[in-house]
């Protein structure tokens, strides 16, 4: 066997540049397997990095994640092809065929330095996705400020063409001729972390996100408290930016129905909730906040104190019931929610400022091109399904394809590093085993 | 012949009774078919006393009232005239005849007079045909005695009450909740869940949900409410809902009287002249309870008829001659949403034997209930159903598509739209009343806040639980009609108008002006875009 085949069989696809994926691709790069890690968007990072805390440690979710997406990027083992997407695979396990496309940054990644001169003057201003659509970013643009790589990209969709940015890049980084480009690997398992999304509420109408300014999903809100978000993490409402005095939270939006959403329970939601409502009272200690919930999922270690610390400590008010509905006063903008206290078995109304939904967390869309590609069987959910729920978590139909993270089913941070780890492990097994059966 | 015809004789304490007491001891003899009803006043004898009356097999009613001045409560006698006057129009259209029903004035001193009433009265009824309505043992009673247990947990499965999670989205969802601290369908789940149905059974709660179905619209476990009280209701305590029941049960009454088969209606009265019907055809027009509507609330003015008449203009503009049931029966809606399925079966076969007469495969309805009664109610209870049930609505914006609608006048106004619930949140109908607004020219479509599957109730359902609650969603949803700045409120539920025109009518806590609007049915809005009205 020649060297490069022999490499080719010690290597390893990772789709997903999240936590799960990039856990995975260290453990795997640390054992001395040859990882390329795929991600769709122009940096890595995922979900965490837009986080602005983790619970139950309220630890700063980018100072933690970014230390571990340096490394991906520094590790010598490690290959990242972000703004890339798998398109095709082929073969077995131990002997993967991968056609990759490398979608045009139009930016030379070897000379760009990531100044950011260029994005200083491009004329184009448009919702920044990474702050769920609350700030704006140019057409050129990195994500975030510790992205990785920290290499420029141009969105060809609002781009005009203006080459102000070419004009002042001293690098002479901005190549507007680039093609898509195709990359061939060869490579003996598959690790899948392709992540979640959050459902779209705007057909819960009666909640009103997207018709009340002041309605935000949990995503938004975390964009709007963190220090690198688009109001610096001032605290503020986005219809008059007054600061509020009032937050409601509400749980299980699409989640945990039987109708119009998903039956399953995301089991992230009541805790971030709860580590969002401390932000809030950290950050204005005047801000009442209530969390309204069904039932409080708070299993996981240290979670029950958590809860107790937020209650006690903090003041959050915890609410025993569902909203029916959100009314918005559209001369104040201030939202008025109608629920049944169940505890007291009394309907009230009560004012608040804003209102976060905390909306069902699920597969990505794109999973499902990821399932049709390799082969991967999906549940009902959209999550992929496991080989054996009890004993082959990490495994699926496909020999030498396996899955971490929240793809594979709801959890949260510390489970989604678990489940890479396993996963790479497996990996590695396989490896390992293909390697030996060559030898003899 | 009606040799011995039954006169029931509502009296008055000061008046009439005390006149045939004196024709009594007097030893006036007057023919011994009256059965004499001791009432306080005249005004107190209620149109549904005398539509009872008659059910249970009178062949005439009489009142017997003070002489105009003389009444003791100022006025009874002459509201008890205007009354029956209104309740002769009713047994006109039932076909029973309006001179069944007999207002004397009858002084206490005028006991020959009273003798001489009734005896000619007792003389015109012999000439006359037995009541044809009289119906057989108790009309409310069903026919099998009823399984409460196998009726409640086959409900339960049905509706998924099961699955509930007590979250209360239900509750902050009911617009009667927010008004009454006291209902909640969480807990009225609850509490039948954990086996207190005895309770709930022969309490208020299950009568006052307003089957709007908001809360089933929002449930994240999809329990469908109102239809599990609605199965409730067919086992609950028909003594409670007779007395929360508005207008005293004459709605139901006058369905159950439509359920004998001898029932000959004289109906058509609404029918404009000129206008082109057909007994056969492939479309029929179900004209619904207009008829009765326009007489019992007439005193409203909302002038009801012109809904079907602007229906048939409107069809026979566009080259549809419908066909039309002269002896139409009640859809049985509010027989089914009170419990009664029994009388409700019986009305659902009698109308699909005269829909299939007509050779009609398609049906139109201006009114939800009607609606939604016929296409999801007859579909599941009775077997065959195979017409194709259309809203009006539905019909026209199909008419819209075609280009078959000529509005040939800008009508200059700005119109919300109020979904009634059973057009919207029960069927799903949102687009097409809208639709066919919007494409009259000049009009401007407005929006309420809660509009479509968010949109509330007009505040009564079934002629139920009208209340202190009911009129405060009603004005507060005319508040939101009136936020709108429109000029006109179309709907396409009578029920609605009546409603609203009733909370307004009253004494209100609110100024006039934060509520009164001009209402208009969708049907009739289009009739005098076309210039049909």
């Amino acid at each position: 066997m020649s060297v490069s085949a022999m490499e080719a069989k010690n290597s390893v696809l990772v789709i997903g540049g999240g936590i799960a994926g990039m856990q995975a691709s260290l453990d795997l790069a640390d054992r001395g397997m040859r990882v390329y890690l795929v991600e769709n968007t122009p940096s890595i990072g995922g979900r965490m990095a837009q986080l602005d805390k983790t619970f139950p440690t309220m630890d700063c979710s980018i100072c933690i994640l970014a230390p571990k997406m340096i490394e991906c990027f520094r590790h010598p083992n490690i290959t990242l092809l972000t703004y890339s997407e798998v398109q095709e695979v082929s073969g077995s396990t131990g002997n993967f065929t991968v056609k990759i496309l490398k979608k045009p940054r139009f930016i030379n990644e070897e000379k760009c330095t990531g100044c950011g001169v260029c994005a200083q003057h491009c004329p184009v201003e448009i919702p920044n996705e990474f702050d769920m659509g609350i700030g704006v970013r140019k057409a050129i643009y990195v994500p975030f400020p510790q992205a990785v790589p920290l290499k420029y990209t141009i969105d060809e969709e609002h781009c005009l063409k203006c080459r102000l940015c070419q004009r002042v890049c001293q690098a002479e980084a901005v190549d507007l001729n680039q093609k898509p480009e195709v990359v061939h690997l060869n490579v003996g398992a598959i690790v899948v972390a392709t992540g979640f999304e959050l459902l779209d509420v705007q057909g819960r109408s009666e909640y009103g996100y997207g018709k009340y300014q002041n309605v935000l999903i949990s995503l938004e809100f975390e964009r709007l408290i963190c220090a690198s978000g688009p109001t610096g993490g001032h605290l503020l409402r986005l219809s008059d930016g007054r600061i509020p005095k009032r937050i409601a939270f509400i749980q299980c939006v699409g989640s945990r129905s039987l109708k119009g959403g998903v039956s399953f329970c995301s089991s992230a939601c009541c805790m971030y909730a709860t580590k969002e409502a401390i932000l809030i009272r950290e950050h204005e200690p005047e801000c009442e906040v209530y969390i309204f919930y069904n039932e409080l999922k708070v299993f996981g270690k240290g979670f029950q104190d958590f809860v107790t610390r937020a209650q006690n400590h903090w003041g959050v008010k915890y609410v025993r019931a569902l909203p029916g509905e959100v009314v918005e006063d559209s001369k104040t903008s201030d939202l008025t929610l109608w629920y049944e206290d169940t505890r007291e078995n009394v309907t009230k109304s009560i004012k608040v400022d804003i209102v976060v939904l905390c909306p069902a967390l699920v597969p990505r869309a794109a999973s499902k091109d990821v399932s049709a590609i390799l082969g991967l069987e999906l549940d009902e959910h959209g999550f992929f399904k496991p080989k054996d729920t009890l004993f082959a978590p990490v495994d699926t139909n496909v020999p030498g394809v396996f899955i971490c993270g929240y793809c594979q089913s709801p959890k949260d941070i510390p489970e989604s590093v678990a489940q890479a780890s396993a996963a790479a492990a497996r990996a590695a097994e396989v490896i390992a085993l293909s390697a030996s059966k060559e030898v003899h | 012949m009606a040799t011995e015809p039954k006169i029931v004789a509502f009296l008055c304490n000061w008046c009439a009774y005390a006149g045939a007491d004196l024709a009594g001891v007097s030893r006036i003899s007057y023919p011994p078919n009256v059965r004499a009803i001791r009432v306080m006043c005249s005004g107190r004898v209620d149109p549904a006393f005398v539509l009872r009356a008659f059910e249970t097999g009178a062949d005439g009613v009489f009142v017997g009232a003070c002489h105009p001045g003389d009444c003791h409560y100022i006025s009874g006698n002459l509201k008890a005239e205007k009354r029956m006057e209104n309740t002769k129009k009713l047994l006109k259209l039932l076909g029973l005849g309006p001179e069944r029903l007999r207002l004397e004035w009858i002084s206490a001193s005028e006991g020959a007079k009273f003798a001489q009433v009734i005896r000619d009265f007792t003389a015109d009824l012999s000439k006359m045909e037995p009541n044809p309505l009289k119906v057989k043992g108790n009309p409310k009673a069903p026919d099998a005695p009823i399984n409460t247990k196998k009726v409640i947990s086959e409900a339960m499965r049905k509706t998924n009450v099961q699955y509930c999670l007590e979250c209360g989205k239900c509750t902050g969802s009911c617009p009667i909740s927010k008004v009454n601290n006291a209902y909640s369908p969480r807990r009225i789940v609850e509490r039948f869940l954990l086996g207190f149905e005895d309770r709930m059974l022969s309490g208020t709660d299950l009568w006052t949900c307003l089957s709007c179905f908001l809360c089933s619209e929002r449930c994240p476990s999809d329990v469908r409410f109102p239809e599990f009280v609605m199965a409730c209701r067919r086992v609950a305590s028909p003594e409670v809902m007779e007395e929360l029941c508005a207008h005293r049960g004459i709605s139901m009454a006058l369905s159950r009287m439509m359920t004998n088969p001898k029932i000959r209606q004289d109906r058509m009265g609404w029918l404009p002249e000129g206008a082109e019907i057909s007994k056969r055809g492939d479309l029929l027009y179900f004209v619904g309870c207009l008829p009765y509507l326009d007489v019992f609330f007439e005193d409203f003015n909302l002038q009801l008829s012109k809904i079907p008449q602007s229906v048939v203009k409107t069809l026979n503009k566009v080259g549809i001659k419908p066909a039309i049931l002269s002896n139409e029966k009640c859809c049985g809606h509010d027989l089914l949403w009170t419990g009664d399925l029994e009388n409700f079966e019986r009305l659902a076969k009698i109308n699909v034997a005269d829909f299939k007469e007509t050779g009609a495969n398609r049906i139109v309805t201006a009114c939800p209930e009607c609606y939604r009664t016929l296409k999801k109610d007859y579909a599941e209870l009775v077997g065959n159903f195979d017409f194709e049930v259309l809203h009006l609505s539905e019909l026209l914006s199909e008419l819209v598509d075609k280009g078959e609608l000529k509005f040939d006048s800008e009508l200059g106004t700005k119109v919300v739209y109020h979904d009634p619930c059973r057009l919207g949140r029960h069927m799903g109908v949102y687009e097409p009343p809208r639709k066919v607004i919007a494409s009259i020219p000049g009009i401007e479509l407005v929006e309420m806040g809660r509009n479509r599957e968010n949109a509330i109730c007009c505040g009564v359902s079934s002629w139920l639980s009208c209340n202190k609650h009911s009129k405060a969603v009603q004005i507060d949803r005319l508040r939101e009609v009136k936020a709108t700045r429109a000029d006109l409120l179309v709907t396409t539920c009578p029920k609605c108008q009546i409603h609203w025109k009733c909370v307004t009518s009253e004494k209100l806590p609110v100024s006039p002006e934060e509520v009164t609007m001009e209402m208009r049915d969708l049907s009739v809005l289009v009739a005098e875009a076309m210039h049909l009205a």
